[in-house]
Order: C-alpha cells, then structure tokens, then sequence
C-alpha cells in the first residue's frame, strides 16, 4: 500500500515529536491505544492561562499513517482553544492525509488522543465540574 | 441417536434438519461427508472449536488439535477429488479453506482468545479497531517502546525481548485462568496485554536486524 505524499511527508518529518512534562498543572495527556495495531499514542498540550494551546508534543509508536495523524494534530490545536481543539475530527485527518479506508482508524485514535488531552487538562483544572 | 435415524417433526430442532445437497439424505450438523452417499458437504456455519471437534474453550491440547486437523485435511486432499464432479471438487476446497482458517485461528493463542471472546458475545477485541485509554497498559508499553528505540546493541535488545517473552507467558496464563472462571472482562484485558506484548517482540526482531549488522561488522 503506498501513503500519500503528505503521509510520508509527516513521517519523515514528524513535527513536534516529544514529550512535556505530564505533571504540570499547565500540560494535558492523552494516552491512547489502538490494540489490533499494537499502536501506542501519546499527545500532550500546553495551555496558556487564557486558554489558548501553545504547544503540542506527540509519541507515537506505529504505523506511518498513526504517526502522519499525531503529527498533523500538534500543528492543527497549536493558537486553538481547547474547545475548538476539542472539535477536531478524525475524517478532517483522514481527508488531509488523504488515508485509504484501512488506515483511517489511524486518524480516530489521533482524534481520540487529542480529546483525551484536553480532558486530561480540563481535569487537572476544574475536577469538579466534570461530574 | 443414530446418523441414519430420519428426523420427526416434533424434534426440539433450531433449524431445519440437513440435507446432502448429492442425496437428499440426512446429514448431521458439521458433518464433512454425507453418512450415507459419502459426498462432501459444505463446510456451513459451523464454529472453528465444532469444526475440529474441540471443546469450546481456551484451555486446548495442541497435539489433540494438530491430529484433529491433519486427519480431517487428508479427508480433503484434492488428489481424492480428482475424479469427483467440478461441484464436489469446489466444494472439498472450500471445506478445506475453513478447515485451514479454524486450524489457524486456534493453533494461535492470541487468535484463539480473541477468537473466543468474540464467541461469547464481547463487542470489542483486541484485533478489531478500537481505542484504549488504559493508562498502566498504555505507559508500560510507551517506556517499553522508548527502550527499544534507545537499545544500542543486541544485548540490550535482548534483555526486552527477554522481559516481553516473560510477560506475554505471565498473561497467556492470566487468560486461561480468566476464560476458566468465565471472567470474560479479565480475558479481554490480558488479551490486549498479551497483543501489545506480542506486537512488542516482534517490532524487537526488526531491531535486532538493525543493530546486528554492527555487531557482526565487529
């Protein structure tokens, strides 16, 4: 199967890969697997005090396409509030990249990472209100 | 109950009794050859554990499987159909397809719990697209990972296949004690583990083959 250009492009230059550090009242981590590809994919955000994410920072461990994915969502949530982070979804992933149908549950678990990052971060600050 | 007995119509059935598409005659569920025309039968919807004549269950005597499968595939070798009709040749291959995937799908353990999980009724397993979120699972394998990426020389890579090798026995046996005690939730959870684990030692192997040409160069 051959990846699109913009797939190998993200691959061979995967933006902002590493990590922040997790226990940083500032910073929300997102875990996320997909078991039937063994993928393993870390996504954290850095939030400014107005809301607004300043950085991203993704580990993924798997194929090309989850890789590509992770890496797109760094460059897409960077100057974006969590809200709109939030609203990211994975068939924008999958057009961008243009991922055949077998690889777009690459782009659900980077959708998945993200959401989970900024449900890591909106913990961290207001773990009431999310009861 | 014997195989010539012609089926009553207030028999408990489910379905309706099978016929052999040659003969007409009764044919026992799962059965590969008509009881009484000795035609073959398709293969029909039977589970793999059925198909090989297996308990239903993880817990499987390898040896057991391995005779049940070679005496059923000698049954179908295509030299016995040789002089058959076009219609039992086809469908002898396609007994034979099934046969080969139940064969498969057992013999491997990981195939065989996730196999079975989806026998039970579990919505998702491990090889079906899903996303996880469990932390521990997810952690452990990120560091795993890392180290692998960081290992610089064969023994260093050694030592995580070691570790993995370890682990993924550690969590096949968890998934026989789970599955025994009808703890499906606990057989889904260390058949993910025993996923990543596998996907771990493999991914290993590729990174032997990367550090070893420097060792050998040594």
């Amino acid at each position: 199967m051959a990846y699109s250009e913009k797939v190998v492009e993200h691959y061979e230059h995967p933006r902002n890969v590493g990590s922040l550090d997790k226990n940083d009242p500032s910073v929300g981590t997102g875990l996320v697997g997909a078991p039937a590809c063994g993928d393993v994919m870390k996504l954290q955000i850095k939030v400014s005090a107005d809301g607004i994410i300043e950085d991203a920072k993704f580990k993924t461990f798997g194929c090309g396409s989850a890789i590509a994915s992770s890496s797109l969502v760094t460059e897409w949530v960077k100057g974006k509030s969590l809200d709109e982070a939030a609203t990211i979804k994975n068939t924008e992933i999958a057009q961008h990249l243009a991922l055949p149908p077998v690889k777009i549950h690459c782009s659900v678990l980077a959708e998945d990472a993200i959401k989970a990052a900024v449900a890591d971060y909106r913990a961290k600050h207001d773990t009431k209100a999310a009861e | 109950m014997t195989e010539a007995a012609t089926p009553t119509t207030n028999a408990p059935a489910t379905a309706a009794p099978l016929r052999c598409w040659s003969c007409g005659g009764p044919v026992a569920s799962g059965a590969v050859f008509c009881a009484t025309c000795r035609a073959v039968q398709p293969p029909g919807d039977a589970d793999h554990f059925a198909r090989l004549g297996l308990p239903r269950a993880f817990a499987l005597d390898a040896a057991e499987l391995d005779r049940r499968y070679f005496a059923a595939q000698r049954q179908l070798h295509p030299d016995r159909f040789a002089t058959r009709s076009p219609r039992e040749r086809a469908i002898s291959q396609s007994q034979a397809v099934s046969l080969n995937d139940a064969y498969e799908t057992l013999k491997a353990p990981l195939a065989r719990a996730c196999y079975l999980l989806k026998l039970e009724g579990v919505a998702r397993t491990p090889d079906q697209d899903h996303t996880i979120d469990d932390p521990a699972l997810l952690m452990d394998q990120m560091e795993r990972r890392e180290a692998l990426g960081e290992a610089a020389d064969g023994a260093a890579v050694q030592r995580i296949v070691a570790a993995a090798d370890a682990d993924a026995r550690d969590a096949l046996a968890a998934i026989a004690r789970a599955f025994a005690r009808d703890d499906l939730a606990a057989a889904a959870r260390e058949t993910t583990r025993l996923r990543y684990l596998e996907k771990l030692i493999e991914d290993a192997r590729l990174a032997r083959a990367r550090v070893a040409p420097r060792q050998a160069a040594g």
